[in-house]
Parts: structure tokens; C-alpha cells; sequence
């Protein structure tokens, strides 16, 4: 049987995704490089020289640091622009950060399976499950306050005061997404089961059988909708040689095919 | 370290604009160092001198662009060798702004409401010099009374002149000098002058009456004033207050106020009595010693003690300290000294003083003027007038002659009482008249019954309320001006004022002004040269000066003569009085009428509750011209009121508090904080002159402090020189929102 | 190399400001703020025996500048003439090192959005000119040099002379403008307008108490959580998804 594959991730977000890792990457190791204070400073002196050398001044490592972080910044702003009416949904939102009471048992359950302290199933979960959930809150969260405090230290706004705090609030939030990243990119990276959703973010697709292991809710709607494709294209097959009307490209119909966007395509 | 320049980039549109509009106006062409830089930015640099007081120090001024970047001192300049003061250094602030007069203006409402037009140089001229041809056929030209003040107004005072008036009064001479300067030339055959010829960085002893050196800067007068400190001259400073001079004295004598000559008299009482002064100077070179010598012998430092307040003690002391250090004693003549009345005996006394220690003419006393003689541009002679001048100077002031410059007051007085006859147009020129005339209730009811009235100024100061006709003009960075000549320092020297930038918006420079005006009143051979460089030239000449090298360096100067052992036959007379010497006893005094050797008289007491109001100066303003200046108003914004602590207490005020001052006649000032010290007596008041100004174009200064002027409504008049004696009045402490604390 | 230093003569110093200007118009410092500013302290003593002195309140270039280890970026650095200065492209203005100069001698510059302070003139000192106030000064009141030149007056006041520093027992950081002249008047300056302790804004109390240990202790948990789960991985050997 050939092997069936569903679309989760439109090509706009695989290219945002690394587009987002590069930028963090970058904005990390030369944001670690900017704390020289021996009050505030955690990266080791060398690491401080090597990069000081890489750039030449640590003038020339802000100016990177800020054109990056502008960059970064202004890419997601036009992405929120043009995008924000397919995500700004209940549905979508939910999919992404809301937990229903299978994710609250799944976040249980998967602990104690971790300490190997139960055999229980998991519970079935959406697109996302939820421990993708809570870190994409902690992404919503704490991204924009690291925008907002980057331009605040940036463009000198509303004075000293805000960007002494600004510095503050910036490493803060950089820190909770940093400790976040530890699991996202061990669970992407590292952990075997969960190899499918890594290429998932290179191709696109992820394979049925991985989707109905794992994300069972939207296995199952993607299904269902596919099973209704399947009637609906079964009973125009069966009305050819009667006197049907030529089919019209759903794209240019008034009422859309498809009413609703499904998880997995969207955005 | 490359400097944005980013204030200065906003300039760079007026500048531009400027630059363009004026660029009919001829200026000198501005010789300038090789160019230097200042961060990237490639720069010339401009020797010039400055006029944020009267000194005239040396400037460089830092141009690029059409704008001026910054100034600094001349180290070329002979006098000021680099240094310039607070003042100097924020010129640039008078020269960007925004409240300055930018255009010729023609009143369109009320005379006092402050509604103009703008209009046209042209349109403007044309009317002046119609207002004067009417007002001279009408009245005649007498009838125009010219208040100037500056350098720049001399050209219009020549043009003045030439019109026909003799009614011409500055306020340097009765608001200010004029008794130091007669005093000085009874005694010694020569005024004062300015700069001072004090020998301060060689002296061995300072005497300050009342100076205030230190809150009162002249940039060079400082430097000498600290080098002789430095080198060890004692310091003897005369003043009721404790000034920054006083923070520094050997002995600081804290005197009643309007007593001085009590103890000069008594100084002069001990050196005499004590056999102390300088026996071989006084018989070589002065005359009436026998005469003085009886006139003090009642003046006991006993007796002065009674009077002043000082110790009898101290008063010896002081007096041997003097002596000690004799000849190079510099009894400093001071320079505002127009105080109690009796204020040219005053400085007979210190004359008198400074003679008995052998110190006129001698090195660490004061030196002798030298000799350099301009040229003379030859002029039609001007118009004699039957009339004569109204302000009584040469005649009811003998001794405010023709080189007194004028009586301010008097002539206000004229003005309102249409005698000798009626005076019916003021053209003020550089003169903030509301401030430096004192009773300004009359100087405001003279302006009534004026017919016609031009204000020639540079900021919108209080009485261009008044005016028929504002005409801007072009600040000292913007403008030439006679060259500066200095014979009272101990090497004579030339400086030149050149314009850094042309003038900005429309404002013109005061030779223009005085060009065209003579022009259309048929005047134009009064004003013979073509342009500042052919005048410059012509002055110039006899000193075989090269005007390159005069332009470039800022100054030239040339060898002196400053003391008697270095006089030669081409100086002239050592002591060119009627006797050849100095006149200790004077008789030019005695035959008019007055004491020919200085009499102490005291002073009207404050009534009770009142105390004496006293005024100065301080180190980041001049006078009432620089309040308005950004820089220097940052750096004060405001006057206080200092007065003792006791006396707060008695008036329930606090450190810090609002207060309002009343005066003997009722006059209340704007509110003003109160600084309760020790360091004034407590029978004074003391403020710093200058704010609390009323005129509203002065956006960043208006109403902000106290104006003493406003509270001196009462004088005294020096009755040998007319001058107004101004410390006479009184004035009691109110809190300013009426409840007493 | 030379090591710059300024004594202040306050004998000579007339509290004229002639400094506070020439500095403003050299460096376009904005009103309300100063580099270097003259200030006077009260009169003391009593009538007539009176006493008051100039003390001129700018950065002093210490020897071991509070300023420096507080800048998070490193701005604010020490060069090898001892000279204190501020790299304006790395500055964000925080104004951290504002609160932690013991002397006040720093400001926001509000045009710029960054510190200032006095820097000894660094760019006129390498065109051979002296500092602005330097040069302007009538009195000759402020005499700059290089400690390191026997020659120069700096030398003389400070080593041969008795030219004080402003020091308290509590704050001793060594600066290196020096006051000379009357020691009454030394002491009158110091007991006026004597050094406060270095202050740390409350934000920079949060990350250097907080702040840090927060974070690594978050990031920390959350890769040994990781390590132990591969740890758990690698025991219970790799289960592959099949295909």
C-alpha cells in the first residue's frame, strides 16, 4: 500500500519556522555577547572575545543584533498584517493553545510515562498535543514582549526609565523561550517518535498512520472530510451522461468549497 | 570623535535663507585663520571681538556652513590672551534667538500696546527720516534726543549730530562712571576709563571698594585680579556684603552701607598720621598736601568707626597692610560707583588715597595710559545749536561736559517738563531705557509726551512697546564696528569686530543703518567712506597698521609705556591737571562751588521696618542683556533676594520662599526668592540686576525674578556730575501670597 | 602613556561658570544638563568670620570607576589615558551608569537618547588643544596634565603638592580631579557636596539578584528534564516509528 500523507504545515510556516529558528540562533548568540556588565553577564570571557572578534566591535555586534531583531520583527508584523484573518479565529486559536480535558490528562499521563510510573494510554489529541499547546502560549506570550522591549531599547522610547526595565523584561522573556526551547527542540530534534513531526517541518506532510497514533482528533476530522470529498466527486461520476452542468472551479465560485479551514491548512 | 551636529543642522534653513536676502548689504570681507576642524566638518576661523558686555574680548569665532559652531577666546587678543567668560562663550545664543528682532517694524496700534506691522527697510527708512525732517522743521532739531549705548551707536550718533542735536545721553556716564571719571581727572588729570589701568597682577595689595570681581567678570580684569592673588597680594575688600571677592580677602571689612568715604578719609588719617605714605612720591609729583593733611587729622579711626561699623582696630590694620605693600597698592576706582550722591568725592577720596601710597603710575598700582592715536576721518563741522543741550551737562553739571556722554535722566526730566524747551523724539538706540534709566514712573511719563519715538535694538527689550518704528539690528557676530582702541592697558593695542556670518533675516548692521538714514537726509558727507573697509582703512592708517594681518590675528598691538620711570617726551604731561601734578586739594572744586577735599555726609536712613536695597552683578548675565539667552538663562533663570537671617525672621520670611519687595513709595516688585544668609549685613538687600524685565518679547525672561530698577524710584544727585545716585532706597520683605509664614 | 588628570585651584576658581559654557558649546549639551558645572557651596562660619568655596561638580575619571562595571553593554569604558568615555553606538540608555556614578557627573542627553559625560575633551586633546573649560578659564583655575609627566603642573600639585581628592571613608574610587588650595575649603567642598554611594535602578537590582538565577534555573530544569528523557531513551532503546 502506498504510503498516505496529509498536509499539516502550509509552506508559509515551514519557511517562517526556520526562517524563526535562524533569526534565534543568531539573535542569541550575539544578544549573549552584548552583556559585558560583571553584574549581569553569564557567557564566559572567551566566548565574549570570540565574538567581539567575529564582529570586529561589540558596536558592530548591537547593530547586527538590532538589524536582525528589526528584520525578525518586521517579517512576523507583515505575516500578522496579511494573515491575521485566518488565524485571529476561535477554532484556530484553540487548536493551537486551548486545552481541552484530554490535553489536561495527556499532560499527566506523559509525565508519569516519562517516570514510567503508569501504563496507561494517552489521551487522543488535536493537531497539536499539549505540550506543543503550552509552548506555543509561552511563544505568543513572550515573543511580543521581546519585540516590544527590543524597540523599546532600539528607538529610545518613553525614556530611561522604560528602557532600563525594557532590558530587563527582554532577557526575562528570551529566558522563559530559551527554557522552552530545551524541550522543543530535544522533542523536534531528538526523540525518535516524534521524527515524523521534524520532517513535517521540511515537507510539509506528515504519514496517516503517525497522524492517527498521535493526533487522533485530527486524524479523524481530516477523514471525515476527505470521506466527504469522496461522496460528493462519487455522485457527480455517476451523474455524467445525464444532463449535468459542467463543474465550476470551486475557486471561483461564490460559496467556497471548503467553509471552513481544517487544522492542517490554514493560515 | 566625529561630532553629529545635530542642532546645528536645524539652523541651516534661516541661515540659508539669510544669507540670500542680505546679500546686497556689503560687509567687511572677513579675513580669517587658515581653516581648521571640528570633528569631519572643515571650519574657518573668524578673530573678532565680543559685546555681551562691555569689555570687548577677544573671540574666535568657529564658522562653517554660513553658521556659526562655536566661540572660544583669542589667544592673539593682547588683553584677553584666549580666555572668555560664561557670557562670551554662549554668544552664540544671542545669534540663534528666536525672540530677536528680525524685521523692520511700523506701530499700528496704541503707543504702549506693542502692535506692529512688518515692513520694509525701505518703507521704514523713508518714514524715519520723514518723522525727522518734520520734527526738525517743526521744532527743530534739538528737539530729537538720541539714548544710545555701544559701540555700533556711534554711527548713528554721528549722524545724530550731523542732523543737528546736541541732546544725546548714555547712561555710562550719570547711570554708571561719570563721577569715578571725574573724580580721577580732578585728582590725577586723566578719567579712568575702560579697561582699568589697575596693575592687579603685580600688585601687593588689593583695595576693593564695593568691586565685586569674581560675580562682576571681565575676563581679563579676573585673571589679573586672580594672578596677583596667586603671587601673593593681599586682598582688602570693602563691601556689605560677603561677594566671592570677600570669600577670598585678607580682610574683608563688612561697612554700613554709604559710609566708604568715612574710612578712606580714615586710612588717609592713619598714613598721614603714622607717617606711612609714600613722603618722597607726594613731594615729587603732587600739590595741597598741607592742606589734606589738616583736613584729615579729625578723621580718627575712632571716629570711623562710629560711622562704619568697622572695628578701629581693623581700620589700622588695614591701613598698614596698605602701607606695607606700598607703592604697588591698586585701589581699585571701581566702575559702576553711582551710589549715594555723593559719589565723585568718594572717588576724590580714593584718587587721594591712591596718591598718598605713591601708586599712580607705578608698577602694582595703576598704570599710565600710552599713547595711540587713530585716524581722523575729516567731517563737515556740525551744526552749532543756540539752544544747547536740555540735560544741563557743561552747564548746571560743569563737570558733565562734552565727553560726559550725556545725563539720562535729566534729560527724561526735559522731556516732561518741555524746559528749556520741549524735547519731542527719543531715537533709542542699544538702550534698554527701562532698565538702566532709575525712576522709570517717569521715564514711562516722558515717553508720553513724546510725538515720535525709534528703538534701533536687537532684542524686543520692554520699550520697544513704545516704538514708532523698530528697526533690527544685526547682533556683533553679524556686524563690523569701529575697531576697538585700547590705550588704558599696558600695551596699547587695536582689536578688530568683524562680521562672523552676514546678518540674519533682515537685520542690518548699525554703519548701514546710519548710512542710509544719512542719505535720505541729505547727511551723506558726514559718512565719507564707502564701506566698513574703507573705514577701517582710513582709522587705521596713521598706526601703519596691515589690515590683513589686523583682520586675521583679531589684534594688533604696540609698545607701552604704563609707568612714570618708563615715560618719555612723546607721552605728554605725567599728570596733565591745571598744575602739572597731582591735586590733592582741588581747586577746580573749590572755585565751583564744591568741597575741594572729600567730606563725609551720611546718607538718608532706611526708616524702621525697611532696609537698603544694593544690586550687583552676576557672573553668567550683563546687566539686563543676557537674561533671555538660553545658555545663560539655564544657568540662572532667576535673581534672589539675599538678606540676614535675623532680618528674614524679622519679616517672617524663609530660605527659599516667594517674596515681594515694597519700597519707600509703594512700589511693589514681582515675586523673587528669598535667600536668608550670613553673608549680608542686616541692614541690606541685595539683588542681582537685570530680570523681573516686562517686556513680553523677551519670552524666556519675562516676568521671571525681580527687577531692582523697578524699586529704584528715588535718587540721589552727585550734585558735581549730575549722576544718579541710586542705593537710596528702601525696601521692606512681604511675603508674595500675602500670609506671613 | 599618558594618564589624565585635572586639579581644580579653588583659590583661583571665582565660581564664574565661564567653564560650564565653553563645555555646553563645545559638546551641544542640552539645557538643564551640564558636563562640567562650577557649584558654590553655603556660607559657613559666623558673621563676619565667613567661609564659602567652589567645588566643580564633572565625571572624574577615577581610578576604579563604579560607572564602568555597571554599563550591561560595555559602553561605557576606561581607555588607556584613564580617560572615562561612552561609545554612543553601544549606549542604549539605560542610565544605569547615570545612577551608579558616585559624583552625578553623567546625564541623559534627551536629543540623543544616550549618556554623556565629560570625556576630557578626548577629541580636542587629539588635536592638541586643551580641554574646552581649560582653555577658557579666566582665573587659570582648572590646570590639566598627564600624572605620568614630572613636568606638567598636574604632577606638581598632586605629588609634590597637597591637592585632595574628593573621598570619603565610604567612597574611595580614586578620582582624578584634585582640589587644591586652601584645606578648609577642600573640606567645605567635600562636606557639601561629598560622593554618594553608587545606586543600582531597580531594574538592574532585579536581573543582577533575580534575574539570572530565574533563568538558568528555567533553562537549566528544562534541559536536564531533557537529558533525563534521553537518558530514558537511550535505555529503552529507540523506538522508531514504523513505517
Amino acid at each position: 500500500m502506498a504510503q498516505r500523507h496529509i498536509k499539516k504545515h502550509h509552506v508559509a510556516i515551514v519557511l517562517l519556522h526556520w526562517f524563526n529558528a535562524i533569526s534565534w540562533l543568531l539573535e542569541l548568540s550575539t544578544g549573549a555577547g552584548l552583556i559585558v556588565s560583571p553584574y549581569y553577564r553569564f557567557a564566559p570571557m572567551w566566548y565574549l572575545q570570540m565574538m567581539e572578534g567575529v564582529f570586529g566591535s561589540r558596536a558592530n555586534m548591537l547593530r547586527f543584533h538590532i538589524a536582525v531583531g528589526l528584520t525578525w520583527t518586521a517579517v512576523f508584523l507583515v505575516y500578522a498584517i496579511f494573515g491575521f484573518r485566518n488565524y485571529l479565529r476561535i477554532e484556530v486559536l484553540q487548536n493551537e493553545i486551548g486545552l481541552d480535558r484530554d490535553d489536561v490528562r495527556w499532560l499527566r499521563v506523559r509525565t508519569l510515562l516519562l517516570l514510567g510510573r503508569t501504563k496507561d494510554p494517552l489521551p487522543p489529541q488535536g493537531v497539536y498535543n499539549a505540550g506543543q499547546k503550552l509552548f506555543a502560549l509561552l511563544v505568543y506570550t513572550m515573543v511580543p514582549l521581546i519585540m516590544l522591549t527590543g524597540l523599546t531599547m532600539t528607538f529610545h522610547w518613553f525614556g530611561t526609565a522604560f528602557v532600563a526595565w525594557a532590558m530587563v523584561l527582554h532577557f526575562f522573556a528570551v529566558g522563559m523561550v530559551v527554557s522552552g526551547l530545551m524541550i522543543h527542540v530535544y522533542m523536534g530534534a531528538v526523540f525518535p517518535e516524534e521524527k515524523p513531526a521534524f520532517y513535517s517541518m521540511i515537507t510539509g506532510v506528515v504519514d496517516e498512520l503517525y497522524a492517527y497514533r498521535h493526533h487522533f482528533k485530527w486524524w479523524r476530522s481530516v477523514k471525515i472530510q476527505q470521506q466527504a470529498w469522496r461522496a460528493e466527486l462519487t455522485s457527480k461520476e455517476e451523474a455524467i451522461g445525464t444532463d449535468e452542468k459542467p463543474h465550476q472551479d470551486p475557486r471561483t465560485d461564490a460559496a467556497p468549497l471548503i467553509s471552513r479551514p481544517q487544522s492542517g491548512d490554514r493560515r | 570623535m566625529a561630532t553629529k551636529i545635530t542642532r546645528r543642522k536645524f539652523l541651516s534653513s534661516t541661515s540659508t535663507v539669510a544669507a540670500l536676502t542680505t546679500a546686497g548689504a556689503a560687509t567687511v570681507k572677513a579675513q580669517s585663520r587658515p581653516p581648521s576642524w571640528r570633528g569631519d566638518t572643515r571650519v574657518e576661523q573668524i578673530a573678532t571681538n565680543c559685546e555681551m558686555c562691555f569689555w570687548r574680548c577677544g573671540v574666535m569665532a568657529e564658522v562653517a556652513d554660513g553658521k556659526v559652531l562655536k566661540l572660544s577666546g583669542n589667544p592673539q587678543h593682547p588683553l584677553t590672551k584666549g580666555q572668555l567668560c560664561a557670557r562670551g562663550n554662549a554668544g552664540t545664543q544671542l545669534l540663534y534667538d528666536a525672540d530677536r528682532l528680525k524685521y523692520p517694524l511700523i506701530r499700528t496700534g496704541k503707543r504702549g500696546e506693542g502692535k506692529f506691522r512688518r515692513a520694509s527697510w525701505d518703507e521704514a527708512l523713508d518714514l524715519f527720516a520723514k518723522r525727522l525732517q518734520e520734527l526738525k522743521q517743526k521744532y527743530g532739531p534739538e528737539s530729537v534726543a538720541y539714548l544710545p549705548h555701544g559701540v555700533a551707536a556711534g554711527f548713528f550718533g554721528t549722524l545724530m549730530k550731523a542732523y543737528g542735536t546736541p541732546n544725546s545721553a548714555e547712561p555710562a556716564f550719570a547711570q554708571c562712571r561719570g563721577p569715578r571719571d571725574v573724580g580721577y581727572q580732578l585728582t590725577f588729570g586723566r578719567a579712568v576709563n575702560s579697561p582699568e589701568p589697575v596693575d592687579l597682577e603685580e600688585s601687593k595689595c588689593m583695595v576693593l571698594i564695593g568691586s565685586h570681581i569674581g560675580e562682576n567678570v571681565f575676563t581679563s580684569q579676573v585673571t589679573n585680579f586672580i594672578t596677583g592673588l596667586q603671587r601673593g597680594a593681599k586682598l582688602i575688600v570693602v563691601d556689605p556684603r560677603f561677594s566671592t571677592a570677600a570669600s577670598k580677602a585678607d580682610h574683608w571689612l563688612p561697612i554700613k552701607p554709604g559710609t566708604d568715604i568715612a574710612l578712606l578719609l580714615s586710612w588717609a588719617n592713619v598714613l598721614i598720621a603714622e607717617n606711612l605714605y609714600d613722603k618722597e612720591y607726594v613731594e615729587q609729583y603732587a600739590t595741597g598736601m598741607k592742606e589734606l593733611e589738616a583736613h584729615v587729622k579729625e578723621f580718627s579711626p575712632e571716629w570711623a568707626e562710629s560711622i562704619t561699623e568697622i572695628p578701629a582696630a581693623q581700620i589700622c590694620e588695614t591701613a598698614h597692610v596698605m602701607a606695607d605693600a606700598k607703592p604697588a597698592v591698586v585701589v581699585h576706582p571701581g566702575r559702576h560707583v553711582t551710589w549715594y550722591g555723593d559719589d565723585t568725592q568718594r572717588a576724590r577720596a580714593m584718587a587721594i588715597l591712591t596718591a598718598l601710597l605713591g601708586a599712580y603710575g607705578r608698577k602694582g598700582g595703576m598704570f599710565l595710559p600710552s599713547k595711540l592715536k587713530q585716524g581722523r576721518i575729516p567731517l563737515p563741522s556740525f551744526p552749532e545749536s543756540e539752544r544747547g543741550r536740555v540735560d544741563g551737562g557743561g552747564s548746571i553739571f560743569p563737570l558733565a561736559g562734552e565727553e560726559s556722554q550725556g545725563l539720562s535722566h535729566t534729560m527724561v526730566q526735559a522731556t516732561i517738563s518741555g524746559t528749556p524747551y520741549p524735547i519731542k523724539a527719543w531715537i533709542v538706540y542699544g538702550q534698554n531705557i527701562l532698565e538702566s534709566i532709575p525712576q522709570r514712573q517717569n521715564t514711562l511719563k516722558a515717553i508720553e509726551h513724546l510725538e515720535f519715538m525709534a528703538v534701533v535694538d536687537v532684542l524686543p527689550v520692554e520699550q520697544t512697546n513704545y516704538a514708532d518704528i523698530v528697526l533690527p539690528e544685526a547682533t556683533y557676530l553679524e556686524r563690523y564696528d569701529p575697531p576697538h582702541v585700547v590705550t588704558t592697558s599696558k600695551r596699547p593695542f587695536v582689536a578688530v569686530r568683524q562680521p562672523a556670518i552676514a546678518p540674519l533675516y533682515e537685520s542690518k548692521p548699525g554703519w548701514w543703518i546710519a548710512k542710509q538714514m544719512a542719505s535720505r537726509l541729505g547727511l551723506s558727507d558726514y559718512f565719507p567712506w564707502k564701506d566698513p573697509d574703507d573705514h577701517l582703512s582710513r582709522l587705521m592708517q596713521p598706526l601703519g597698521i596691515n589690515l590683513a594681518e589686523l583682520k586675521s590675528l583679531g589684534a594688533v598691538s604696540f609698545e607701552g609705556h604704563p609707568y612714570i620711570e618708563d615715560r618719555g617726551g612723546t607721552d605728554g604731561p605725567l599728570f596733565p591737571t591745571q598744575s602739572g601734578k597731582i591735586e590733592l586739594f582741588s581747586s577746580v572744586l573749590k572755585d565751583l562751588k564744591f568741597d575741594p577735599l572729600p567730606k563725609f555726609s551720611a546718607p538718608e536712613q532706611p526708616p524702621p521696618g525697611y532696609i537698603r536695597l544694593i544690586y550687583g552683578r552676576a557672573p553668567m548675565h550683563s546687566f539686563a542683556r543676557s537674561e533671555n539667552n538660553s545658555w545663560l538663562n539655564d544657568l540662572m533663570p532667576e535673581n534672589q533676594v539675599w538678606i540676614g537671617r535675623e532680618i528674614a525672621a524679622k519679616f517672617r520670611v524663609q530660605d527659599g520662599q516667594k517674596v515681594i519687595l515694597e519700597n519707600q513709595d509703594g512700589v511693589k516688585s514681582l515675586p523673587i526668592a528669598v535667600r536668608a544668609t550670613a553673608a549680608i549685613r542686616e541692614d541690606c538687600a541685595y539683588m542681582v540686576h537685570g530680570f523681573g524685565t516686562l517686556g513680553q518679547g523677551l519670552t524666556k525672561t519675562y516676568k521671571k525674578g525681580a527687577s531692582d530698577s523697578q524699586l529704584i524710584t528715588r535718587v540721589a544727585i552727585d550734585p558735581i556730575t549730575g549722576a544718579t545716585g541710586m542705593r537710596v532706597n528702601f525696601v521692606r520683605v512681604l511675603p508674595a501670597n500675602g500670609e506671613r509664614s | 602613556m599618558p594618564r589624565y588628570a585635572m586639579v581644580i585651584d579653588q583659590e583661583r576658581c571665582v565660581g564664574c561658570q565661564s567653564c560650564t559654557v565653553a563645555c555646553k558649546s563645545e559638546w551641544e549639551v542640552p539645557n538643564g544638563s551640564a558636563r562640567t558645572k562650577v557649584r558654590q557651596t553655603g556660607t559657613v562660619g559666623q558673621f563676619p568670620k565667613l567661609s564659602t568655596a567652589f567645588y566643580v561638580s564633572q565625571c572624574n575619571h577615577c581610578d576604579r570607576p563604579t560607572c564602568v562595571p555597571a554599563c550591561p553593554t560595555g559602553a561605557t569604558y576606561q581607555d588607556q589615558n584613564g580617560v572615562v568615555r561612552v561609545n554612543r553606538d553601544l549606549c542604549i540608555g539605560c542610565g544605569s551608569c547615570v545612577a551608579a556614578c558616585p559624583y552625578g557627573a553623567r546625564y541623559i542627553n534627551a536629543e540623543i537618547g544616550k549618556v554623556d559625560k565629560c570625556d576630557f575633551c578626548a577629541s580636542r586633546l587629539s588635536r592638541g588643544l586643551q580641554p574646552a573649560c581649560v582653555a577658557t578659564c579666566p582665573a587659570h583655575a582648572k590646570i590639566f596634565g598627564d600624572l605620568e609627566d614630572s613636568s606638567s603642573d598636574v604632577f606638581q600639585f598632586v605629588y609634590r603638592g597637597a591637592a585632595k581628592r574628593m573621598e570619603t571613608a565610604n567612597i574611595a574610587i580614586g578620582p582624578n580631579v584634585y582640589y587644591a588650595g586652601k584645606p578648609e575649603h577642600a573640606e567645605l567642598a567635600l562636606a557639601s557636596f561629598a560622593p554618594l554611594p553608587p545606586r543600582t535602578l531597580a531594574p538592574g537590582k532585579v536581573w543582577s539578584s533575580l534575574l539570572n538565577k530565574f533563568v538558568f534555573l528555567a533553562v537549566g530544569a528544562t534541559f536536564l528534564g531533557q537529558a533525563v528523557a534521553f537518558f530514558h531513551q537511550l535505555s529503552t532503546g529507540e523506538k522508531q516509528f514504523e513505517e
